[in-house]
């Protein structure tokens, strides 16, 4: 997990690039997954409300929410996705994102998990309660 | 070869005959949906049984390897209604099936499928059924069924025939279904009995005369299942919904250009092809038919537990669907089944502006943009 990263607790990654936020699973959501095969990519200009449900994501039987990460607006969504979903898959943090937001109010981004410290935590406390499951 | 030898496998035993009877014409090549797709002709019904003449002939046997090619089949049944020979390929094909989980050969899947309906209640494992705001197991003269999909994956979907019921001031009642688990008799293992018991139950209390589902699998297996023939005895009437729609008019039409997809387990399997198009006649006059329609109706690729075991091909199986939508103009492809819809919906691309809708979902809509409700 890059620790440079912000991350929302259902296992989307966020990068700040100035005036827009990139948005994609991360390696514990993929790997969770497994093998991808449906992204929902809904319309640019969608309004965004921090953590409503505003997409899907698929594969085999299981489905997966994508939760906003902050409010604000849909500017773009990664178009190759559409018939390559297995992107997330080979690399997430990379040619894999998801989506492109433009963020009502960046400060929101603090409410996220941030740094080495909460993202060890995190991630031990979801390894634990996945193993539970 | 076997000559005189007891037949090792169930699918030999029933099917003997069946198997034999393949010319190898060809036909099915044309319409099979898995072909379409992977141009691979061990995946038609034509090369499936050649392989099972080999194991009936003794030159080959059941095993792992022959797990690509028996369970990559959606059950549509095109190639039988295509078949010059008359081959009932896909009871051959479930038959085989159970002959492959017999000996502990099976699409990790499908097994999964099963384990999950030993312990669940649904083919999801999500067991948090929504009660979509209304009452369950109360007593009502209608029943009304939602099925795994609808339930869990097109929710919005089971929402508007539900709206759509309570416009038509339908009395019915919802209850705490669990899976029907007719699909595990497609994937090599047999319906769940405990699942089976608790929907007749349920069903029965409810003092039902007619259950209504919006499932085209789940019609399917009440109807043909001995583990449901209780809700017959007992008089209770099973109507996929677009039975049950034809009757009403709704009072709304639309400009839009719409066709029609056959569900396979509504259409090949249930010989119901009439009833959706009635409903759409009357809400639709610009309806223009795909170029396979009914009996010839192209699959969508998600039956026969295909779009759990290869969900990438069945997503390939309904892009090509949606070529021929896109052939017409449709701006509208409505169609009778969650999982058609389900599936159609996960291939559109962008690019493409048809609406995939059930038709319940379709006529809600034009009823909330007249204001009608």
């Amino acid at each position: 997990m890059p620790e440079d990263l912000y991350y929302e607790e259902n296992h989307l990654w966020v990068r700040d690039e100035g005036d827009l936020l990139l948005v994609g699973m991360d390696d514990f959501g993929q790997k969770m997954a497994g093998d991808i095969v449906y992204v929902q990519l809904p319309d640019e200009g969608k309004k965004l409300k921090m953590g409503k449900k505003f997409a899907k994501v698929e594969s085999g039987k299981w489905l997966g929410k994508v939760f906003a990460p902050v409010n604000g607006e849909l500017v773009e969504v990664n178009e190759e996705l559409e018939t390559n979903p297995g992107l997330i898959n080979e690399d997430c943090y990379g040619e894999g994102w998801m989506y492109k937001v433009k963020a009502d109010d960046k400060a929101e981004l603090e409410q996220l998990i941030k740094g080495p410290e909460a993202i060890e935590k995190w991630v031990l406390a979801e390894i634990e309660k996945y193993a539970q499951e | 070869m076997r000559g005189d030898m007891e037949a090792k496998y169930d699918f030999d035993r029933k099917f003997r005959r069946q198997v034999l009877q393949c010319s190898r014409c060809g036909f099915c090549q044309s319409v099979c949906p898995v072909f379409g797709f992977s141009l691979r002709p061990a995946y038609n019904a034509r090369g499936k049984m050649l392989l099972l003449k080999e194991v009936m002939d003794g030159t080959i046997d059941l095993n792992d390897e022959l797990i690509e090619t028996l369970f990559q089949c959606t059950t549509c049944g095109a190639c039988e209604e295509n078949c010059p020979s008359g081959v009932n390929v896909p009871d051959i094909i479930k038959q085989a099936r159970k002959d492959m989980v017999n000996i502990g050969s099976c699409h990790p899947a499908f097994k999964g499928m099963h384990e999950v309906l030993e312990n669940h209640s649904d083919i999801y494992a999500e067991d948090d059924l929504p009660d979509f705001g209304r009452e369950r197991n109360r007593k009502a003269p209608y029943v009304f069924f939602i099925g795994c999909v609808g339930a869990y994956r097109e929710e919005e979907a089971t929402e508007s025939i539900l709206d759509l019921l309570d416009y038509l001031k339908v009395d019915y009642t919802l209850i705490d279904e669990v899976c029907c688990s007719g699909v595990l008799g497609d994937v090599g293992y047999s319906i769940n009995d405990r699942l089976a018991e608790k929907n007749v139950e349920r069903i029965l209390a409810t003092g039902a005369h007619t259950l209504i589902t919006g499932c085209p699998y789940c019609a399917r297996t009440f109807h043909g299942k001995p583990e449901y023939q209780k809700l017959k005895d007992s008089g209770v009437k099973i109507l996929h919904v677009s039975q049950f729609l034809k009757d009403f008019d709704f009072g709304v039409t639309t400009s839009r250009k719409v066709t029609y997809h056959d569900p396979c387990d509504l259409g090949r399997h249930c010989g119901i092809y009439e009833e959706p198009r009635e409903t759409i006649a009357k809400i639709a006059p610009d309806f223009v038919e795909m170029r396979h329609n009914r009996e010839k109706a192209l699959c969508c690729g998600a039956g026969g537990g295909v779009r759990g075991a290869y969900a990438a091909n069945s997503i390939a199986m309904a892009r090509r669907r949606l070529q021929e939508a896109e052939e017409i103009g449709a701006e509208v492809l409505l169609t009778e089944c969650n999982s058609c819809v389900h599936n159609l919906a996960n291939a559109k691309l962008r690019k493409q502006k048809v609406k995939i809708l059930t038709t319940a979902q379709f006529i809600q809509e034009l009823l909330e943009e007249e204001d009608k409700i």
